[in-house]
């Protein structure tokens, strides 16, 4: 034995007065590393509950569970997640995922419980020591996302390409585009809920990744049965809520339905949704107008077997779709493909006949099993401000009525849109196309009482019809019309300071100090439009029961106080075409239901 | 590090070059001259420590990639060495020999991903999956949850809620 080896294990007495490396505490004085994956954080005001933590997880280990103060609403399910710790890896896969960015994971790795139980419990629910450990696995940002942030661009015509003529805007996905899109959603299913109409929103989508038009198809018709105009013009509630626009762009769940319906030619509708051959039960239901209520109820109740006959005031179906949509939105031709396949179903329309006029309300009471009314809204109404009753003053949904129709209407070098929602905007866009083809040159104004963040109109409606170079001024009130010689010579508007009073009535106030005109020798007015329910006549009116507003009161399946009339759409709720669809939809139901137990 | 990487194209045809960071690179070289590029990497280049080996299942290839990390002490620079092999009946040379403690991960590797050593100490002892009777968990379509349902309880009283369902319910 060497003498070194005898000394070697006394040269640790040289470390004596060192700073010791061994841990006293380790309890205490040992954190986790910076991004240790430790017990789960959640921040339960950011949750929204949409279970994608849930669906990732390889292990099982989260639950959805309802927690207290967390109410369901518009785009949060009020669920929250709830770990079991006997199943967690510490993946971490659920906090990449996450789609608001709520869930974390602390360093915090040690806790000891007597009860097995107490490892299952709702991160940030439970008051936790590590709830407010700053340290542990966070998602990195940025370039770390499992989904696309972005949306595929829908290619659209420019301005100058689009503001001579009609044609429609959008031009659709291709096939790559669609599926790229689509690869986006996590198929949480926070959508379902707000569409009025519940539609399969994931389940179609997840049909165009997978590429099988055929299932998607089917998906839509669930519960659309207008998935071609609904994938053009509807007013995409979905879109707000969806759980991807929380840290990136929302799904363009529109364009995605649009895609499916655009890829299946109508001759293969019958097949793919089997509907051959459908046996009639016998029983009649008649309804009244082809809007998307009426269209909607019927195609349902045809599915039933019931026969059904449309009564249609137009010479073309479509009711709004058609009369009040302008085309270079919703070109006719696609909502015939829609239409038509309803019709193939056996459904009879009547057109140009009118309810009070060519046929009253009673005769079909009588004729039919059931009725059911979806006559929209189609009255425009008036400001009455002095001077509305010129001549040249129009009303928006008159003259795309007229427009529709193909019939020539006046337009003027210099017009005045009154109005802030979609038909204002439609109007002054078909307006401005006109002015183009008559005059080589937009000078069209609208302007409406609300301010520019409050417009009710959809924000791509006025951007798209500033970019035709329409001029949006909101904010104004009008005051009345300044008439000389038997001419319109323009629109005197004071500011708008509100439009409601303490108790929420429409009372507008103004700035007598701020006022403007707008020069015009054309004024149209699109502030809204009343229904016309003078069709029901006084006998069965004693049997309804009429809410505020003269609003028909119905039931949940839209049966009104007359049992054999059912009603539903605009004139109930509204008004957009998906909350139509859905009415119709339930309506149908309601029906079935009303004549089975008849 | 330029030079080795002269160097090492020069006589394997190493390709795929990516500088990771100012002192890693990563290269990739062909199944059958890998072990002798880690050979003479150690024994010529001063690349003396082994860092770790480990593999990556590119299923839709039909291909393991195989990745060695070996480390230069003196100059502190590592290079990793890519390598793939086919998946079906996963072989590679055995690179114990240049250090032992690559057996373990051989090891290791063989029962993850199911890539065979032969000659390899221990290979087809169990690592740490002790009467594992599934096919190789780290293989991608090994199916992980289908085998966790299949395999572990759930603990009494788990219930959970489809979110668009409770929230159809809860707001019709």
């Amino acid at each position: 034995m060497a003498i070194k080896d005898i000394l070697t294990p006394f040269t640790a007495w040289k470390k004596v007065f060192n700073e010791p490396v061994t841990i006293k505490d380790p309890f205490n004085d040992r954190p986790g590393a910076e991004r240790y994956r430790g017990f789960h954080k959640n921040e339960l005001q950011t949750c929204i509950g949409c279970g994608s933590c849930e669906e990732i997880c390889e292990n099982e280990a989260i639950d959805l569970v309802a927690v207290k103060g967390y109410e369901t609403k518009n785009g949060d399910s009020g669920l929250r997640p709830m770990v079991d710790y006997g199943r967690c890896c510490w993946c971490a896969l659920c906090v990449d995922v996450c789609t608001t960015g709520s869930l974390t994971l602390s360093n915090e790795y040690t806790w000891v419980a007597e009860n097995p139980d107490e490892f299952r419990f709702v991160p940030g629910a439970e008051n936790k020591a590590w709830d407010k450990n700053e340290l542990g696995w966070k998602k990195p940002v940025p370039n770390y996302e499992f989904y696309g942030q972005k949306r595929v661009k829908m290619e659209e015509l420019s301005p100058e390409e689009r503001d001579h003529s009609f044609i429609e805007i959008i031009k659709g996905y291709s096939k790559e585009q669609a599926q790229l899109e689509a690869d986006r959603c996590v198929e949480c299913g926070i959508c379902i809920a707000t569409c009025p109409a519940n539609m399969g929103i994931p389940e179609y989508i997840k049909a165009i990744r997978e590429d099988d038009m055929e299932h998607g198809l089917k998906i839509l018709y669930e519960t659309n049965p207008l998935p071609e105009i609904c994938g053009r013009i509807c007013t995409h509630k979905c879109e707000t809520v969806c759980s991807v626009g929380h840290r990136g762009e929302p799904l363009s769940i529109r364009w995605l339905k649009r895609y499916i319906a655009d890829q299946v030619e109508s001759a293969e509708y019958k097949r793919i949704l089997g509907t051959d051959g459908i046996e009639n039960n016998g029983k009649t239901v008649a309804i009244i107008g082809s809007g998307p209520a009426g269209l909607s109820a019927a195609h349902y109740l045809s599915l039933m077997g019931y026969k059904v006959t449309i009564y249609e005031q137009y010479a073309k179906a479509g009711g709004m779709m058609r009369y009040g949509i302008p085309e270079y939105r919703l070109p006719y031709d696609q909502i015939d493909k829609d239409i038509n396949y309803i019709l193939s179903l056996g459904v009879n329309i009547k057109y140009n006949t009118k309810i009070g006029k060519d046929i009253s309300l009673a005769e079909l009471r009588d004729k039919y099993d059931a009725v059911f009314a979806g006559t929209g809204l189609h009255l425009g109404r008036s400001t009455r401000i002095p001077g509305t009753d010129h001549e040249h003053v129009y009303q928006a949904i008159d003259l795309l009525n007229k427009i529709t129709e193909g019939k020539e209407i006046h337009v003027a070098e210099k017009i005045v849109v009154i109005g802030g929602g979609n038909v204002a905007m439609d109007i002054t866009r078909s307006l401005a196309r006109l002015q183009n083809q008559k005059y080589g040159k937009v000078q069209i104004i609208a302007t409406a009482l609300e301010s520019e963040e409050n417009l009710p109109a959809d924000v791509e409606e006025v951007i798209e019809a500033r970019e035709e170079k329409a001029i949006i001024n909101p904010g104004w009130g009008p005051q009345y019309i300044e008439i000389e010689n038997g001419k319109i010579k323009g629109l005197h508007v004071n500011k708008c300071l509100s439009i409601f009073d303490e108790e929420g009535r429409f009372n507008p106030k103004f700035d007598e100090n701020n006022k403007n005109f707008f020069e015009a020798d054309m004024i149209v007015e699109s502030i809204g439009q009343g229904m016309d329910i003078a069709y029901i006549t006084e006998d069965i009116k004693s049997e309804l029961e009429f809410g505020p507003r003269g609003r028909i009161v119905v039931d949940e399946n839209f049966q009104s106080g007359a049992k054999w009339l059912f009603v539903g759409g605009d004139i109930i709720q509204g008004p957009d075409v998906i909350h139509g669809i859905a009415n119709g939809h339930k309506a149908a139901y309601g029906i079935d239901n009303f004549l089975k137990n008849k | 590090m330029e030079n080795i990487i002269k160097d090492i194209q020069n006589r394997f045809e190493v390709s795929d070059i990516v500088n990771q960071r100012d002192n890693i690179t990563f290269v990739t070289c062909e199944k059958e001259k890998t072990i002798a590029l880690i050979t003479h990497m150690k024994k010529n280049l001063g690349f003396k420590h082994f860092v770790l080996m480990t593999a990556v299942d590119w299923i839709e290839d039909g291909l393991f990639q195989l990745t060695y990390i070996l480390n230069n002490p003196k100059k502190k620079l590592d290079v990793a060495i890519r390598t793939f092999i086919s998946r079906e009946n996963a072989t590679m040379e055995t690179a114990h020999k240049l250090w032992k403690q690559v057996s373990t991960y051989q090891r290791e590797l063989k029962e993850m991903f199911g890539i065979d050593f032969p000659g390899s100490p221990r290979v087809n002892e169990s690592f740490i999956l002790e009467g594992w009777n599934d096919i190789p968990p780290y293989r991608r379509d090994f199916q992980t949850k289908e085998y966790a349902e299949k395999t572990y309880f759930p603990r009494p009283g788990r219930k959970t809620n489809d979110p668009s369902e409770y929230m159809k319910k809860n707001m019709s």
